[in-house]
């Protein structure tokens, strides 16, 4: 980090934090608190929306994601608009005219209060590790460029949301992520032209684009079917529609997004927003990751990309004839890239195919030597199932972007943790004390009551991201481990909203026993096969349902909803 | 339970309906999965 970045990282999360406390002024009772007093423009919302699901991990983790399996995770996001569409007939009028201020709440209005509670619980299980992740991927950051402990650098970012969150409430929140957006789109773009302008003279983008291809990493679209593989088009189009149906029908830090829109079209276009915006920015961030790919075939990268456990190893006496396999296998694989740039400049299909197969040969070897670096990490006291995969784009960022850029990458990462942070632990905070706290410890307190007990809520849960951000490291690819987590937890959620909104004979207790019925099938098929997470939202929604309706009827007898249970909040 | 045809509904800001948005929005995922699965066949 140069002084230039240090300035320009300093301004940006100051201005961040300035701004979304000026908007967030005047938030002084539960209903602005919470809701933003029902004010929000659709732009607004559709960028928070964004925002808050991006965070970190996009820019993080997408971009190493790219870098090592090619641009095929974008196929996640073909079920979004499908999704988008059903929330915005169904769920979104419904829960601006039964006025509530969580998902959940509506949950015993039309079956019971267990049923309601479970959901609360559910959601605050799953999001409250999703917090934590969050939270991880700028503590990463720091500890590449800076060499600071990642426990460190979670408590110093935690400090800093658990504040900005708590002063502004959810209107600081949204506009904030307006904010974080532009400064988003702004870095995308900038890391997108120096990747390209760093390249050798001799490569030109075209040129980076065939090897890309070549090197099977613009592989957006793949049409075979397996239930083990995590992306392709069909998994895409179902299971991800099932997710993201999850994600933004149920997941309160999703709903209470759009429950603040002014009214019910000004929410749906925020959420359509989203939809048709979301697959483009996704592919851009995947096709950044390739073109860094592309970067490194020329410039020899790191034998692994995080630099403290690389150092480690460096002092190993094992690793140096790894390190010269690595070094060989990579000039071999620059020499192979340059002549297939050659053949494919010359329109020479047969030295194109040898060319390919000894950049193949070359890759092989460099494969096989970062599986060895690997497992010395493991072998010589590193963490077991290590992976560098998050930090392949910080390295990147940290050796070869220009005084300034860097800054701004790490300013819009540290913003982005900072938004989506925020909103979870809101949202996390409301369901607290509207479906726990409200609904089982205080009825009927005052208003200014309420509005202090979100604000410890939200410190509560704040101190939980914290203490559950070390987890993170053992997940793999961010990205992929927040996915994985909410798929364990949002097919149950969702099978419960689809027994309210299209069975209108299923009861509470049917519901209830459902829902713990989905959540074993969904932990079954985690624990005990192979399968994509993205199948885990269809398996979950598909017993909740089933199971609902043979208890219902089978036995209807035995699931009568108590009379009495039906009051609502 | 609230029926969901019972309530009264803003049209959007543009196309005339929301039913002629979200066709639009179907049409834009179609062109946009033809466009990525093109791309790759050009570049694989």
């Amino acid at each position: 980090m140069r002084p230039l970045d240090w300035i320009v990282l300093v301004t940006a999360l100051v201005s961040i934090v300035l701004y979304g406390l000026y908007r967030g002024r005047g938030s002084n009772t539960v209903d602005r608190y919470l809701l933003a007093g029902k004010s929000m423009p659709w732009y607004a919302m559709g960028l928070s929306i964004m925002a808050t699901q991006a965070s970190a991990v996009t820019f993080i983790s997408t971009t190493g994601q790219s870098y090592v399996d090619g641009m095929r995770f974008v196929q996640a996001y073909f079920g979004l608009p499908l999704a988008m569409i059903v929330i915005c007939s169904t769920v979104v009028p419904l829960f601006h005219k039964a006025r509530v201020y969580t998902a959940y709440e509506y949950l015993e209005r039309r079956f019971d209060s267990k049923t309601r509670t479970l959901a609360s619980v559910i959601f605050l299980c799953q999001r409250g590790i999703s917090a934590g992740l969050t939270l991880y991927a700028p503590a990463i950051v720091l500890s590449v460029i800076l060499g600071w402990p990642e426990r460190t650098t979670t408590i110093l970012m935690g400090t800093l949301v658990i504040t900005y969150t708590v002063l502004g409430g959810i209107k600081a929140v949204t506009w904030s992520d307006v904010q974080q957006m532009g400064i988003i789109f702004l870095g995308l773009v900038v890391s997108l032209i120096t990747v390209i302008v760093l390249m050798p003279a001799s490569v030109s983008f075209g040129d980076a684009v065939f090897l890309a291809g070549k090197a099977g990493r613009l592989n957006a679209v793949t049409t075979h079917f397996d239930w083990n593989d995590r992306f392709n088009i069909w998994s895409g189009l179902i299971g991800s529609t099932f997710l993201f149906l999850s994600y933004f029908g149920c997941d309160q830090s999703q709903v209470q997004r759009y429950l603040t829109g002014r009214s019910i079209a000004q929410s749906r276009l925020g959420l359509l927003f989203n939809a048709v915006a979301k697959i483009p920015m996704q592919f851009f961030i995947l096709f950044i990751g390739a073109m860094v790919f592309v970067f490194y075939l020329f410039v020899q990268p790191p034998v692994l990309f995080q630099r403290a456990e690389l150092s480690r190893i460096e002092r190993v006496g094992a690793f140096q004839p790894v390190a010269e396999q690595y070094s060989r296998a990579f000039e071999d694989r620059r020499q192979a890239a340059l002549a297939l740039v050659e053949a494919h400049h010359a329109r020479d299909s047969a030295a194109e195919e040898r060319r390919i197969a000894e950049y193949r040969a070359a890759q092989k070897e460099i494969d096989g030597a970062r599986t060895q670096a690997v497992k010395l990490v493991e072998s010589t006291g590193g963490e077991k199932g290590f992976s560098d995969t998050n930090y392949i784009f910080l390295s990147f960022v940290t050796r070869h972007l220009p005084a300034g850029v860097v800054g701004l990458i790490i300013a819009v990462i540290f913003a982005a943790a900072m938004s989506a942070s925020s909103g979870e632990i809101n949202s996390l905070a409301t369901v607290t004390v509207v479906d726990l706290y409200r609904r089982y410890v205080r009825r009927a307190a005052s208003d200014h009551h309420y509005l202090a007990a979100s604000r410890w809520a939200t410190l509560f849960w704040g101190v939980y991201a914290v203490t559950f951000a070390g987890w993170g490291k053992r997940l793999g690819s961010l990205i992929v481990a927040v996915n994985v987590v909410g798929s364990l937890f949002y097919g149950s959620l969702l099978g419960c909203f689809v027994l309210a909104l299209g069975f209108k004979r299923v009861g509470g207790t049917a519901t209830f026993i459902g829902m713990l019925a989905g959540e074993v099938a969904i932990f079954s098929a985690f624990l005990f096969t192979g399968m994509s997470y993205l199948w885990y939202n269809v398996i979950g929604c598909s017993v909740v349902v089933a199971t609902a309706l043979a208890i219902t009827y089978l036995a209807p007898g035995a699931t009568a909803t108590t009379p009495g249970m039906r009051q609502p909040v | 339970m609230p029926d969901l045809r019972d309530m009264p509904d803003e049209p959007p800001p543009f196309l005339g309906t929301w039913r002629h948005i979200y066709i639009g929005v179907l049409l834009y995922l179609c062109v946009i999965i033809a466009g990525a699965y093109l791309f790759t066949r050009e570049f694989e």
